[in-house]
């Protein structure tokens, strides 16, 4: 489904886990099956089942290293293999003005040579490792991650410290990763879901502000940025005071310290440049289009979403605002993924999200549905929403997403890919290496009344923006007969197009 | 049966030459119940996490004529509830405790599996359990049109308004018979789909969803000796008609590809760039060749030092993306070379391109350093995917359904280190024939007119 793609092992955008602590009471009242008595006999009432104990997340050891870059290291010592984080607090959100996607390009060509490596070479050392290396940036972030076996440690680190410290930033690669980019946002634009992504923020946040564009760009961005913008954007951002290294997996401090050391030892700030200011947004502000469409003329889905301002991570809303999105579409029992999917079968599937970012970022609930219910589908979509934010969770739902929220975090710290990813985030948005253990207890002490609170706070659907990408000649008077206004239409990249009806 | 290496002995036995040195195991144990259902305990207390893994020996080869995608479209029904358990009460209870699950269906097998706080643990095994029993005979016109529609979105979201998805569908179709049962699609199309009855379902259940063509693993944070005796009072008295037969391929043989030319094809698709796909039949799972053209897809394919990479996308600059794959199937696989074409580059010029490297791991076979690269990469994907109790879970019972073995995974190892460089080469010659392949191009709609295929 929609789910950002991210080239990086599992860094940023994810739903928000959640863990431990109250016992709520929970015990399923076993029901005698109807019919079929022997099988009855057989199998028995359904399980009760007991409270899971209280899943604290591992709190990282944390230390600073000689040329300031902090670190922060969690052991696990099941399998030989580390996961590494080199994360950088600064993303698309700070991409100089028409050039959007230098903080996402800047990442993708630290691996296209660096030091003593050409392009080629950092991709042939890695392989020999059986190491897996991926470089890339997000809304308010840039990381460089690789995961390695341990006996291959010291060699990783030291690509991972070329690559970081050392970027060659040649001319001829920027050429063809440049090509490449551009390409990539020409087949964006044929992508229903890709293309969605895209609208979301246009409509939201409008093209001059720091959320409101693609982190890959668009064409017309591309086309103006240019390898001195990228090494610029590097000067300024890829800092090792700014910097956190997180290491999850078989590794102790007195094996790891060195590594460190000698991978980043020749890492300075360069003097002549000065570090990008780390942005917080402002919040998107209206007034907003009530509805978008982008034409994909015979296509035979329409995207449908709603989309509307969230909440920074900071805020202590953003916690348990996760178990009000799991009720609304964070899961597959979700009222939107059961109405559209398993109700109606307009739909695949359902889902909303609530973005991770440093200020206010974007709500968004949406599905791929049958070109022909595409009225029926956004109807019943807005009603959801709206019954969300005016009656708030079912007691069954603020049940059930206490329990989804820790048994989620659980499985997040399971792989040490996974749990690095968490750490990167949380230390690039600034939310510190217990973020975490205090987000997961924020989530679980939450009441009803609270969370019916965040529902009416956060999820009222009237001033949402209803964004649809599906082919207009068959839509666009199921919308309004919907009892939505003309769609205001625009290009996959979000500029909007012609007379607004 | 009862494997005892654990993985914590890993850390410990790194020899530092070879990739390869340290042997991999997942610790289990199997018996098989009366009724033939097969089970497999893998007991570990790392995560305090349950997972339960069903896997049916049945997939979309063994669909009857004019029902294709029903063993998929069968999986969905497996969520729809029984007498015990009310519609949507599977998922509902399931998610209620803190769990979630999910299913998929390949050619050969259908594959359930449940991931929940170990706490909930009977929970899911009785959920299971009641299915395994009394799904079929109390299935519904009712319940199986709603998932048929669920179904056909689900065709048209992943295939028709995915770009390239098309490929997906018509590749299979290409490349096998009419009468090989890999010939259709395991979505299958939208007439069948709309065509398949209640007692068509009835009738699938009773033969495939048999307990003696199953296999459960029970996986993660339990105790033992409580959890076997609790599987085997829930699954036991499960009647079983016996094993379903599998029909095979007869008449078929998946060392002798039964393409004879080149079958070529233009599909006009939502995309902007051109991408062309070239298939090959190739040797089935285990068999020889299998695990050394999975060598050689890597060689080819995979990282900016591939040969196709390297050559098509960094030298000529003619691609903007390469893939290359064997993709393994219990009757025969199918060795894929996929390459999205630059805009304006010509798809002839883009084939003779891709047809000089192939010719060149044809009559060059491959370096020793290349080699090296492509083991270091599997063994990695060996080691890392041993991570997840769930991913454990599901290669036991992967193990299982094609080998009989749970604990086949340091024979799967062997056969990617014990390749070489000129057994990949002779493999390459013997199956990426020039002449017996499939040639698919995707293009965009407004050039399909202008004449850019042959």
């Amino acid at each position: 489904m929609i789910v950002a793609a991210m080239g990086a092992l599992a860094v940023a955008c994810g739903t928000h886990p959640p863990a431990p602590v109250l016992p709520p009471p929970t015990v399923a009242t076993p029901t005698p099956p109807p019919g079929d008595p022997a099988a009855a006999d057989t199998l028995g009432p359904r399980p009760a089942v007991a409270t899971p104990g209280a899943f604290k997340p591992p709190a990282p050891i944390v230390y600073t290293a000689t040329n300031g870059v902090t670190v922060w290291l969690i052991e696990r010592h099941a399998l030989p293999i580390v996961s590494l984080v080199v994360s950088i607090p600064t993303g698309a959100a700070s991409d100089p003005r028409g050039k959007g996607g230098v903080a996402k390009i800047t990442a993708q060509m630290l691996d296209e040579g660096a030091g003593t490596r050409s392009a080629l070479d950092v991709s042939r050392d890695v392989d020999a490792l059986g190491a897996q290396l991926a470089t890339d940036g997000d809304a308010d972030s840039s990381w460089a991650s690789m995961t390695v076996l341990k006996r291959n440690l010291g060699k990783g680190f030291a690509i991972l410290g070329d690559v970081v410290a050392r970027p060659r930033f040649e001319a001829r690669e920027w050429k063809r990763v440049h090509d490449l980019w551009t390409n990539s946002l020409k087949a964006r634009a044929s992508d229903a879901d890709a293309t969605a992504r895209v609208i979301f923020r246009s409509a939201l946040f409008g093209n001059d502000h720091p959320y409101g564009h693609p982190w890959d760009g668009t064409s017309a961005s591309a086309k103006a940025v240019t390898l001195d913008d990228v090494k610029s954007f590097y000067a300024s951002a890829w800092r090792p005071e700014r910097a956190t290294v997180i290491a999850v997996g078989d590794v102790t401090k007195e094996e790891l310290a060195p590594l460190i050391e000698s991978a980043f030892a020749t890492w300075k700030s360069p003097a002549k440049s000065e570090a990008l200011p780390i942005v917080t947004p402002a919040a998107p502000k209206g007034p907003w289009p009530r509805v978008v469409l982008v034409d994909r003329p015979d296509a035979p889905q329409s995207v449908i979403a709603v989309v509307r301002p969230g909440v920074a991570a900071s805020d202590p809303d953003e916690a348990p605002l996760a178990r009000v999105n799991l009720a609304l579409g964070g899961s597959f029992t979700s009222r939107i993924n059961q109405d559209l999917r398993e109700e109606h079968g307009w739909s695949y599937g359902a889902r909303s999200r609530v973005a991770f970012t440093r200020g206010v970022g974007q709500i968004v609930a949406w599905a791929g549905v049958f070109t022909d219910k595409t009225g029926e589908a956004l109807k019943a979509l807005l009603d959801d929403i709206d019954d969300l934010a005016k009656k708030g969770l079912t007691l069954d739902e603020i049940e059930k997403t206490r329990w989804q929220a820790r048994a989620e975090m659980v499985e997040a710290y399971e792989s040490v890919g996974s749990a690095a990813g968490r750490l990167a985030q949380a230390a690039s948005l600034g939310l510190g290496p217990d973020y975490d253990a205090r987000a997961s207890v924020a989530r679980d002490v939450a009441t009803g009344p609270d969370l019916n609170k965040l529902a009416a706070k956060y999820f009222d659907p009237r001033e949402a923006i209803v964004v649809v990408v599906g082919p207009r000649a068959k839509i666009e008077a199921a919308i309004t007969a919907a009892g939505l206004p003309a769609p205001q239409l625009r290009d996959a990249d979000g500029n909007v197009l012609g007379d607004k009806k | 049966m009862k494997r005892s290496i654990s993985l914590l002995a890993l850390a410990l036995t790194l020899a530092p030459a070879s990739a390869l040195a340290q042997p991999l195991s997942i610790p289990f144990t199997k018996s098989k119940l009366a009724n033939g259902l097969t089970v497999i305990l893998h007991e570990d207390h790392t995560v305090p996490v349950a997972v339960v893994n069903v896997s049916f020996d049945v997939g979309s080869r063994f669909e009857a004529p004019k029902r294709t995608g029903f063993a998929h479209l069968f999986e969905h029904l497996m969520f729809m509830g029984t007498s015990r358990v009310p519609t949507k009460a599977f998922d509902g209870w399931m998610e209620r405790a803190g769990g979630w699950n999910n299913a998929w269906t390949s050619e050969d097998r259908t594959d359930y599996y449940d991931v929940a706080p170990s706490t909930a643990l009977s929970l899911l095994l009785w959920l299971e359990a009641d299915r395994m029993r009394d799904l079929g005979p109390l299935m519904t016109k009712e319940k199986l049109d709603a998932q048929r529609d669920v179904v056909r979105n689900e065709r048209r979201e992943r295939t028709e308004n995915t770009p390239y998805g098309v490929a997906d569908t018509r590749i299979p179709e290409l490349l096998y018979p009419d009468s090989h049962p890999y010939h259709h699609p395991v979505i299958g199309s939208h007439a069948d789909l709309e065509a398949a009855t209640v007692d068509d379902v009835k009738l699938f259940f009773a033969t495939y969803y048999d307990p003696a063509n199953a296999s459960l693993v029970v996986a993660g944070d339990f105790d033992g000796a409580a959890t076997k005796s609790q599987v085997e009072r829930l699954f036991a008295t499960i009647p079983s008609k016996g094993k379903a037969k599998d029909p095979g391929a007869p008449g078929f043989d998946d060392t002798k590809t039964t393409l004879t030319s080149v079958v070529r094809e233009t599909i006009e698709d939502r995309v902007e760039l051109a991408k062309v796909f070239m298939v090959w039949q190739s040797p089935k799972r285990y068999a020889p060749g299998d695990a050394e053209l999975d060598l050689l897809a890597t060689i080819l394919g995979d990282g900016k030092t591939s040969r196709l990479y390297k050559a098509l996308v960094y030298e000529q600059k003619i691609a903007q993306s390469v893939e290359a794959s064997q993709d393994q199937g219990t009757l025969g696989s199918q060795f894929v070379v996929a390459v999205v074409a630059r805009p304006g580059v010509s798809l002839d010029k883009l084939e003779a391109a891709i047809d000089a490297e192939l010719a060149k791991a044809r009559t060059g076979g491959v370096r020793d350093d290349e080699l090296s690269r492509a083991k270091n990469l599997v063994d990695a994907a060996f080691v890392t995917r041993l991570q997840g109790v769930r991913e454990r879970a599901s290669l036991l019972n992967a193990y299982e359904a094609t080998t009989g073995d749970p604990g086949y995974i340091e024979r799967d190892r062997a056969r990617y280190q014990n390749a070489t460089a000129k057994d990949l080469g002779s493999f390459a010659l013997k199956v990426l024939l020039p002449n017996a392949r499939v040639v698919l191009r995707v293009v965009p709609k407004k050039e399909a007119s202008k004449g850019v295929a042959k």
